[in-house]
């Protein structure tokens, strides 16, 4: 058998190009039907569809409310979605923690700061409704044994430190317990199932959904599709469409296939499409978020994101033709994804700029190790070492370090204006460790136009379709130009809860 | 039409190399399945095979034991791994006919050794 693995679907490359398979997958086309003399195979009482923190937070709502007969179905093979495979980073207000820490925060200062960063068009409502629930989120994560780092951390574009994370530093640390939560409480999981659109009543109204079954991702296998009628509603939860290429370079041209992503294979979008040939609201399509703490040297996620996210509080950020810094290095992340890719060599050509940290700060989070084992990232015991290897001019570099360091003992950057809270006595000094940084598509703002009670609004009626929520990152409208980190998982789980809450009319 | 039969020709011949397409990777499975299609393919010869197939002879728990790390890359076990637990399917890392790379190296440099691409 020769080598050539025909879907592409994992040539994922550790250097600046990735994510090839995602071009290559082209999701059948899903229609959706009158459900008027449809013989329905298989009835029950509610249907989500997708397995990340809004289908699963969904599924554990409902039953606490008394659902009896809750189903998630999950296209790919494994459950979790591309909540299983991001850092585990959980923005709440007025959390325990921060208690602790002494950290002055409230609902109104966490929605303010997400609303600067939505630059004008974020939206008010909703944000304001997943910050006030993002404490009882959080609790149902602690309720089905998720565990998390002991000390919050301040993320870019954050006013204060209100981020927990999971002690495993990954997503997985809440898909986990909750997906084995589901299963204790008696939801019914199916795994290789794909949605293949809408059954619609009378009055436009959903009433079921077409499931192909037995689904193998990106291989041509028609497996048999099941009627399926959904008593109490359907709930979408199916994610962004970062993965989809043809969909991303409609919206932004400049994001090809040659750009990473941080995404799951499965995260290709057409849940979302068939809301759209419903008749929902299309918002924000066109602003995809890139992660500027992604590595060229790895795939996806990978070790070095939640290295850079600790870091960058108490790191420089430097490009390596000119030995200085080029961005505050916690500014949003639209800022600093943009300005990393201004870093170019003379010919115009990507030249990844690098973030350096003291390895006595750097080693306080357990992807220090991680990154150095695994080559994609290094430790230098000289600054002479590090520009070496990197071939930064020296001078500048050592003049750059010195600069900073006086704005650590002052407080005050005047060079970008980064907060230095948490910078705070931790000047930068050798032994270093240090990654390079090239931005990876991550998140899509954009999605389908839900309410506070997660409800999907028809464009034609101006009010919400009957029998359908959603919940998640299908979602769109919520964050405006530009999210900020770690407040996608507690809008996913509030907004499943919210979704589970109005179809048991809790 | 000599093309056409040329190329009737390269479909057969094409068919009928893919029917005796028997198990290729492992040396251990040509002794316990051969050519023996149905021992895998429990949802008919051309379907993939179920999840559970593969557990017919193998067993979790104990390919968990087998694969296990240290303490420190305790999450690194493929067959017991961070983001799926011990629910990934072993069809996402394995296959018979055709050669397939880990899932994790979608995003991380792992070596697996012994992985039988």
């Amino acid at each position: 058998m020769s080598n050539v693995d025909l879907l592409g679907r994992r040539k994922f490359i550790a250097g600046l190009g990735i994510a090839a398979g995602a071009a290559m997958v082209a999701p059948a086309m899903a229609v959706s039907e009158k459900a008027d003399g449809v013989k329905w195979d298989k009835e029950v009482e509610i249907v989500i569809i997708g397995s990340g923190f809004a289908g699963l937070a969904a599924a554990i709502e409902a039953t606490k409310h008394g659902a009896k007969d809750v189903h998630i179905f999950e296209k790919m093979s494994y459950f979790g979605g591309n909540s299983a495979i991001n850092g585990g980073l959980f923005a709440a207000p007025g959390t325990p923690m921060q208690k602790k820490e002494g950290v002055e925060d409230s609902v109104d200062r966490m929605v303010n700061d997400q609303l600067l960063s939505g630059r004008g068009i974020a939206d008010e409502a909703l944000l304001r409704h997943v910050a006030s629930h993002a404490v009882e989120a959080l609790q149902m994560t602690l309720d089905a044994g998720a565990e998390y780092h002991p000390y919050l951390q301040q993320l870019g574009g954050h006013s204060v430190a209100r981020t927990y994370q999971t002690s495993v530093s990954c997503g997985a640390g809440i898909t986990q317990p909750l997906f084995k939560e589901c299963k204790r409480i008696g939801v019914h999981t199916h795994n290789r199932s794909k949605f293949e659109g809408f059954l619609v009543g009378k009055n436009g109204e959903v009433v079921g959904v077409k499931m192909r079954t037995n689904y193998h991702f990106g291989e041509d296998q028609p497996g048999k599709v099941l009627n399926i009628r959904a008593k109490k509603g359907v709930i979408m939860a199916t994610g962004g469409f970062a993965q989809n290429v043809n969909l991303r370079m409609a919206q932004d041209p400049t994001l090809t296939s040659e750009v990473g992503c941080t995404n799951a294979p499965g995260a290709t979008g057409e849940g979302m499409f068939e809301m759209f040939r419903l008749g929902a609201v299309p918002v924000h399509l066109a602003h995809i978020q890139s992660g500027p703490w992604a590595s060229p040297d790895e795939g996806g996620f990978g070790y070095v994101s939640n290295y850079a996210i600790f870091n960058f509080p108490h790191s420089i950020a430097v490009n390596r033709l000119t030995g200085k810094r080029f961005m505050n290095e916690i500014a949003d992340r639209k800022i600093r994804a943009d300005a990393e890719l201004s870093c170019r060599d003379e010919k115009g050509n990507p030249y990844p700029p690098i973030l350096i940290s003291s390895y006595k700060d750097s080693k306080n989070h357990p992807n220090t190790k991680k990154v150095i084992k695994y080559n994609v990232g290094w430790k230098f015991d000289t600054v002479e070492d590090l520009a070496k290897h990197f071939n930064v001019p020296l001078d500048a570099l050592k003049a750059q370090i010195e600069e900073y360091n006086g704005y650590v003992k002052s407080g005050k950057d005047v060079q970008f204006g980064k907060d230095m809270t948490l910078a705070k006595n931790k000047t930068i000094e050798a032994p270093f460790t240090v990654v390079r940084l090239w931005p990876k598509v991550h998140y899509c703002q954009g999605g389908v136009q839900i309410n506070t009670k997660a409800e999907v609004k028809d464009s034609f009626t101006g009010k919400p379709i009957g029998g359908l929520y959603a919940a998640g990152e299908v979602c769109g409208g919520i964050h405006g130009i530009s999210r900020l980190g770690s407040c996608s998982i507690p809008e996913c789980m509030v907004m499943g809860m919210t979704a589970a809450r109005s179809i048991m009319k809790a | 039409m000599k093309n056409f039969n040329i190329i009737l020709g390269l479909v057969l011949l094409g068919l009928t190399s893919l029917s005796v397409q028997a198990v290729e990777i492992r040396d251990y499975h040509k002794e316990v399945i051969g050519k023996d299609c149905k021992a895998c393919h429990d949802n008919g010869i051309k379907q993939f095979p179920s999840d559970q197939s593969c557990l017919q002879c193998h067993d979790v728990d104990e390919l968990a034991n087998k694969t296990a790390r240290s303490e420190e890359d305790k999450w690194q076990n493929p067959h017991n791994n961070l983001h799926y637990g011990k629910d990934l399917p072993c069809q996402e890392c394995h296959a018979e006919h055709k050669t397939k790379e880990p899932l994790c190296s979608n995003c991380h440099t792992f070596k697996y050794d012994k992985h039988k691409k």
